[in-house]
């Protein structure tokens, strides 16, 4: 660590595991009810609250790692002190806030009702105060010593593109094809769009600093792909209006944009394992770098393959709204965001901790654990796609008779998804008792 | 390539893709009104989008195919469903489907009912490109028409929602009675009756009429159930 303000990534980091752990154990009480069909919790959690309490805190704990990760990686790249480490402060306790309140507001039934966006109006008033607070103190940074790097020009971008797409998801339309319309603005283009560019910005800085390759090299690639990223991914977005009331030409554009969005995933991978060979350093955080390249491969998978698998309007038809769905979902956040926010933990908090070479054994348990189990919880999750697909769509059976026969699949998704949970505890353990290696102590 | 290059290659893709997107939305929003029926978009609608939210609904249930898969999509309900059954129903989801997965009563008013139900009606009209898809069975089976009455029967049967209140040989809801043999126990004239005007044999139950059948649907479905013996 070369300044002493990056230290303000580390209550950000603590957040972001807290609500990790607790993101999947509402991911767990959400697979129990596909498991049993009966729920006893029906009056107290029923699904609606338990799914909309898992899917926003996968977004917060997410945002919470960015910008720890962001505040880590900015007055490096600066050169600089950042801007105000009270700002950063002040900004973390009040979305740490606001983040309880919703979801507090949540288990008492207080929705906006759009998935994803369930925040009521004056709690996502609320977040886009944060993200201009975040958005400020990173400009000003950068500003202070006015050298903009690559890096720190796509990651503003990205932010601001964060904080501006956030916008078109606040207001209550009438026209629900108009209200989805605008909502995947937000929800497409931010993790097809800003987040992408966020990460690969976090990506390149933290490859960088394991590797020591050349700046231009790494500059140069991360060009490439967020402009391939972009290129596909605005237009992109057409692939989620086929069906939603938006005019036909969308089946084409959206088809063949889309098409082709795996490939800037791909250039990510070979980019990473070129790195990966070429390294002018002897890599002593091992894990951070397993994180790393796993990542772009579990991110090449999830987002790439099963994206692609679906993304044709020939074959969209029959899969949209079923559990094929929920399969991607799943492996495309944990491939792309969440093994990005590991990475970035493993690699960032020895350092915060000033540990020159920590204990990694659990890390990898962690990682073993976690991406096993969560490709076991992504095929279940396939197959009982395919085999709702098959019933309802193809047979034309009713909805719950189809969901009868899923539910040896829905077996194995819980059991797995106990499994990953008790990875995501190892991990939660981990993070708090970090120390130095044995042989390091020696 | 050199650094400058890839900087220009990302300037301009990022710049023609959102040329590209701007323009499609520009023209998108323009023809939505025509695509979704925006003569129709009344008050109680949109009361009734509000009520879909406030309640939401829109995370056990897809809806235009999004949304969460714990429950049927209602893209099309308001047309699937006559309007005293999707009342009966949000009015006590549990005495009308008693199925082991179950929608927990939302305690809504009449009025909330009424603006709901206008809304799934309303939705039921946006024009989606043919989505969701006609099973692939059922049109298979309808091109080769003639003597397959029996088959369009059964899909009409499981289309129509009847499996989630009826069963047949051990498959479907257990709200109405085990039909596996009801063909020996009725005339064809008394399920036709019964399916277009259940209150006529029992004032009080809760099976919805399906009126809005056609004379060939209803035919077709009867000479399937009259022929379960």
């Amino acid at each position: 660590m070369k300044y002493q303000t990056q230290k303000v990534a580390y209550p950000y980091f603590i957040l972001a595991t807290l609500l990790f752990g607790l993101q999947v154990i509402f991911g767990l009480i959400t697979g129990a009810k596909y498991a049993w069909n009966v729920d006893p919790l029906m009056h107290i959690l029923p699904f609606n609250v338990s799914r909309e309490i898992h899917i926003n805190l996968l977004v917060v704990w997410l945002l919470f790692g960015f910008m720890g990760g962001t505040y880590y990686m900015i007055p490096e790249e600066s050169d600089t002190e950042l801007y105000s480490p009270t700002l950063a402060y002040v900004q973390f306790w009040l979305f740490a806030i606001i983040g309880v309140t919703a979801i507090v507001g949540y288990l008492l039934g207080w929705s906006w009702g759009m998935p994803f966006t369930e925040q009521p109006f004056i709690i996502k008033v609320g977040i886009v105060i944060v993200a201009l607070m975040f958005l400020y103190n990173i400009l000003m940074t950068v500003l202070k010593n006015k050298k903009w790097t690559t890096i720190e020009g796509v990651l503003v971008a990205g932010l601001t593109a964060l904080a501006v797409m956030f916008l078109f998801g606040m207001f209550f339309m009438k026209n629900l094809s108009t209200q989805y319309f605008f909502w995947w603005w937000v929800i497409h283009l931010w993790v097809e769009g800003a987040w992408e560019l966020i990460a690969a910005a976090l990506m390149a800085f933290v490859m960088m600093k394991l590797t020591n390759v050349d700046r231009t090299v790494v500059e140069k690639w991360l060009y490439i792909e967020v402009g391939l990223v972009l290129f596909t991914g605005i237009t992109g977005t057409g692939h989620h209006y086929y069906w939603i009331g938006t005019p036909a030409y969308w089946l084409w554009f959206g088809a063949i944009f889309s098409a082709f969005e795996p490939l800037p995933i791909l250039f990510m991978v070979f980019d990473t394992l070129r790195m990966a060979r070429e390294k002018h350093l002897q890599i002593t955080n091992r894990l951070a770098m397993y994180w790393a390249v796993g990542g772009t491969i579990m991110h090449f998978f999830g987002a790439g393959v099963w994206g692609f698998a679906q993304t044709l309007p020939q074959i969209n038809k029959w899969t949209h709204g079923t559990q094929i769905t929920a399969a991607h979902g799943h492996f495309a956040f944990f491939g792309a965001y969440v093994m990005l926010i590991l990475t970035l933990v493993y690699f960032m908090m020895p350092q915060i901790k000033g540990l020159k070479n920590y204990n990694q054994t659990k890390g990898f348990v962690t990682f073993y654990t976690t991406v096993f189990f969560m490709l076991m919880m992504v095929l279940a999750l396939t197959a009982a796609g395919i085999v709702q697909v098959y019933f309802q769509r193809i047979l034309g059976f009713d909805y719950l008779t189809a969901q009868s026969y899923m539910h040896l699949w829905y077996g194995v998704f819980f059991v797995s998804g106990l499994c990953f949970v008790s990875g995501v505890f190892l991990y939660i353990y981990d993070f708090f008792t970090l120390k130095e290696a044995r042989s390091a102590i020696n | 390539m050199e650094k400058s290059t890839a900087k220009r290659l990302f300037i301009w893709g990022t710049l023609i893709s959102t040329v590209i997107f701007i323009a499609l939305t520009y023209d998108t929003l323009r023809q939505i009104p025509r695509r979704t029926d925006d003569a129709g978009l009344t008050q109680q609608v949109v009361a009734g989008k509000w009520v879909w939210q406030k309640k939401n609904c829109n995370d056990c249930h897809t809806i235009l195919g999004i949304g969460g898969y714990y429950a049927p999509d209602l893209t099309k309900e308001g047309k699937l469903r006559p309007a005293d059954w999707l009342k009966k129903f949000l009015k006590d989801p549990r005495a009308v489907m008693p199925e082991p997965r179950q929608m927990p009563n939302q305690h809504l008013t009449d009025k909330q009912i009424d603006d709901l139900v206008a809304f799934l009606q309303w939705v039921s009209n946006i024009h989606t490109n043919g989505w969701p898809p006609q099973p692939e069975v059922a049109s298979a089976n309808e091109a080769a028409a003639s003597s397959s009455e029996l088959s369009r029967g059964r899909l009409l049967f499981s289309s129509n929602g009847c499996t989630a209140c009826h069963k047949i040989n051990g498959m479907g809801g257990n709200v109405g009675p085990d039909l596996s043999h009801v063909g020996a126990r009725r005339d064809p004239q008394w399920i036709a009756q019964q399916i277009s005007d259940p209150a006529s044999h029992y004032p009080i139950n809760l099976m919805p009429s399906f009126k809005t059948l056609s004379k060939t649907q209803l035919d077709e479905l009867v000479q399937y159930l009259s022929n379960l013996k």
